[in-house]
């Protein structure tokens, strides 16, 4: 099992490389000059050359790029383009929001996913899966930002039981959690009831049945364990997902997270945060698969790993 | 529940009488994007240098209509050639760190932004100075490298602030930014990137009696709906800019006031004279009265614009009412005939924006140009496109543009950098601005002239000629000025957003 871990962990360097060459490649070939949109709309050629030359972008291209892999190497990411801090700073500062409302969104919603779904597989086609899924649908077809903008007038405007943004206290996490949940809650019911429908539907099932287990021991003891695995796989890409930071969600709560971090850079062409940026996001799926590849042998220790 | 709170809190206070217990004056500005930086020098855009002004000032400034006032200084004379400017500056003014604010700091602001090792993107505005001197503590004597009768509105700008020197020499030229010290009414507190950034009441200010309030809180908000929502819910009392689609809304609440000001923003649409068919000015005038301004105004703006009388906007200095272009569909057809498109053409129209006002233009220039039988394919540029295929293209025999939407706000105040930017032939891409690609001599030499004298009718007079020979020549069909939209909670007095979209709060204060 460690060797297994250490093993695909080593697996992570090439990985990232290639990551990092493509994205240096992919940015710098975005249409658009960095130096002129930092320097502003009224700026003369020569405050652009000013500024590309602070920028560090009059070098050539390939030396640009030594630079970045260099100090990717030494985790240093160099400076954003816009703000002039360091790229880790500015990334460090977001991340924490985005994390926790990316765990407070997840319990929620894997919670009620859950419990909706393995309702609606036990009592399929009966009024608890109807309502299930039709809730689940709802929430699938619901686009976020409408969500969020409607529980904003009803719980902060008209009822005024929460404030409308910020994320100084647990109030202000309460409506983006619920927004980003929505979705994904949505989908965990989904995958849950199908996963469990076609589990109750097997042999093994049924001898437990036919051993007169009682049907709660059966759902929860028996098919849970088989069910969950494509589940938690789902869960494990919503975390990632959710961990980019949601775009909309974050720019409707105002929330200070890593994809309004990552829309202001694409706008202002801040390389050096683009690039940090999808580097880690590519790591945080690449862990978190890792992870959800070892919860497999956990719950279904019929798994191994070699 | 809230109003027993409230109660409560009242009979409280009413039981203390011995602490002057008032309550402290916090105010929260909502805006539509975050800083960039809180050094103005090194700032391009209106919003940071607005909130820069809460801890800075210049040496002259703009009062909220606009109208230039000394702020640090109390007068100027101009040597008659007008390469000498001699600014006496105001006493017993302190920066925030103790610090005296004298001649010295002036020098050490100029040289700062003047020193093009110090790469700042104001860098271009006060380029002109040649040297400054301090002549004694309370004089300044600066030494243009030309004449630039426009140079004390540039001293007006919100990027032309003081400095502390000592903060400059302790945190350099680039720390400064995360550090400001000036002798603003406030003085820097915390600086949240993604959050806010927070000034409180600085007790040391030279004007007395004022700040009337105890902090202020720039929450940036970038979001449309949410910043409505923030308002609605009291946890912001200011804010700028409201998008259209939702005054109704915010008119209908008791405790909000909505404001709609004038602006300097101008929006045109510039037409390639380099290239056919724009070359004609018949052609040129065809689309400037094929368009129907007032129901623009009407149908993209909310009626919150009017149709643009001139070429440069009315609050800026020099400005000449020439208009509006009248709507005229037969005269647009017949203009068009004579040049010899009696069934019209087709071509290309890009927008220099992509947000939801600016589709809406697009769409209706698109269906009024139909009227007349020009076919027009829309873009709606995205920043870096904007910069690529306009901004920065080498070569104007090749640039692509043709109809081209956009905006522009003087932002000095004054009618050089509303034209030269725009229309003189030195100004074409990559340079400035001038995407019409006119050029007209007497218009290059009537600015040029402005500039060199100091002699105001003169000026007046030159600025005249170049606007009406503009106006005639039609480089643009210009459509609307639009107003400024903000919406502060009726307790808040003293908040006002100025024509170039900066605010200006020296009175602010809350009941």
């Amino acid at each position: 099992m460690t060797q297994y871990v250490l093993k695909r962990l080593a697996g992570l360097v090439p990985t990232l490389f290639a990551i990092g060459v493509l994205v240096f490649l992919f940015v710098h070939l975005l249409p658009g000059d960095p130096a002129r949109l930092a320097a502003g709309p009224d700026a003369t050629p020569e405050t652009v050359a000013l500024v590309r030359k602070d920028l560090g972008l009059d070098r050539p291209i390939a030396q640009q790029f030594v630079r970045f892999a260099d100090g990717a190497l030494h985790w240093n990411f160099g400076r954003s383009l816009s703000t002039k801090r360091a790229v880790a700073e500015e990334i460090a500062e977001r991340f924490m929001p985005t994390f926790w409302l990316t765990v407070w969104s997840m319990a929620w919603s894997v919670v009620f996913g859950m419990a909706i779904g393995i309702a609606s597989a036990v009592w399929r086609n009966r009024w608890p899966d109807r309502l299930g899924m039709t809730l689940a649908v709802s929430g699938i077809s619901f686009p976020a930002f409408a969500l969020g903008m409607v529980l904003m007038q009803v719980f902060a405007v008209d009822l005024g039981w929460v404030p409308a943004v910020g994320n100084d206290s647990w109030r202000g996490y309460v409506l983006p959690s619920l927004t980003l949940g929505a979705a994904v809650a949505a989908i965990m019911a989904r995958f849950t009831r199908s996963s469990f429908v076609d589990i109750l539907g097997e042999d093994f099932v049924r001898t437990a049945r036919a051993k007169g287990l009682d049907e709660r021991r059966v759902v929860i003891k028996h098919a849970m364990r088989n069910a969950l695995i494509p589940v938690v796989t789902m869960m494990g890409l919503q975390f990632g997902f959710l961990l980019g930071g949601s775009i909309v969600v974050e720019k409707v709560f105002n929330w200070p997270g890593l994809g309004r971090l990552l829309v202001d850079a694409v706008d202002m062409r801040d390389y050096p945060v683009i690039q940090a940026l999808v580097l880690l996001f590519s790591l945080e799926f690449i862990v978190i698969n890792l992870a959800v590849d070892v919860l497999y042998g956990l719950i279904n220790p019929a798994i191994r790993y070699r | 529940m809230k109003p027993l709170v409230r109660l409560l809190a009242v009979a409280l206070a009413s039981l203390a009488v011995a602490a002057p217990a008032l309550a402290s004056k916090d105010v929260v500005f909502a805006v539509a994007s975050t800083f960039t930086t809180t050094d103005p020098y090194d700032a391009n855009d209106t919003l940071s240098q607005a909130m820069a002004k809460s801890f800075y000032e210049g040496l002259f400034g703009f009062d909220r209509n606009m109208k230039l006032i000394p702020v640090l200084a109390e007068g100027y004379t101009a040597s008659p050639d007008g390469l000498v400017y001699t600014i006496k500056l105001r006493h017993g003014v302190k920066f925030q760190d103790g610090t005296d604010f004298n001649a010295e700091a002036v020098k050490v602001n100029f040289d700062r932004v003047t020193n093009p090792d110090n790469k700042l993107k104001r860098y271009g505005l006060y380029k002109i100075i040649a040297k400054t001197e301090a002549v004694d503590d309370f004089t300044v004597r600066v030494t243009l490298k030309e004449p630039f009768s426009a140079f004390i509105n540039d001293l007006a700008h919100p990027s032309g602030v003081m400095i502390s020197p000592a903060a400059l020499a302790k945190w350099g030229s680039k720390d400064i930014a995360f550090h400001p010290v000036g002798t603003g009414p406030f003085k820097f507190v915390e600086w949240r990137q993604p959050d806010y950034l927070k000034v409180e009441k600085w007790d040391g200010y030279w004007k007395k009696g004022y700040p009337k309030v105890d902090s202020i809180t720039w929450k940036p908000v970038v979001d449309n709906n949410s910043r409505a929502a923030l308002m609605q819910t009291g946890e912001a009392q200011f804010t700028f800019p409201v998008p259209y689609e939702l005054a109704q809304v915010l008119k209908a609440k008791p405790d909000l006031e909505l404001v709609a000001a004038p602006s300097i923003v101008l929006r045109y649409l510039s037409m390639n004279t380099l290239q056919k068919p724009f070359d004609d000015v018949r052609v040129r005038e065809a689309i400037a009265y094929a368009i129907n301004k007032e129901a623009l105004a009407k149908v993209a703006f909310s009626g919150y614009a009017v149709p643009a009388d001139g070429v440069v906007p009315d609050a800026v200095e020099y400005s000449v009412k020439l208009g509006p272009w009248p709507y005229d569909v037969a005269k647009a057809k017949k203009l068009l005939t004579e040049a010899g498109y009696p069934n019209g053409f087709e071509t290309e129209l890009w927008s220099a924006y992509n947000y939801s006002t600016a589709q809406k233009v697009a769409q209706f220039l698109q269906q009024q140009l139909q009227q007349v039988g020009i076919r027009t394919r829309i873009t709606m540029l995205e920043a870096g496109q904007r910069v690529q295929k306009v901004e920065s293209w080498p070569d104007p025999k090749t640039a692509p543009v043709r109809l081209y939407y956009v905006g522009w706000s003087s932002s000095t105040g004054e009618a050089d950098w509303a034209l030269r930017p725009l229309l003189a032939s030195e100004s074409w891409p990559p340079v400035l601005f001038n995407t019409a690609y006119y050029r007209n001599d007497q218009v290059d030499a009537d600015i040029k002239g402005a500039l060199a004298t100091t002699d105001k009718v003169e000026k007046a007079k030159l600025y005249r000629d170049a606007q009406e020979r503009i106006w005639k020549d039609a480089p643009w069909a210009p459509l609307v000025t639009e107003e400024l939209l903000s919406a502060h909670n009726r307790r808040l007095t003293g908040v006002y957003v100025m024509p170039d979209a900066s605010f200006n709060f020296t009175d602010i204060d809350l009941r």
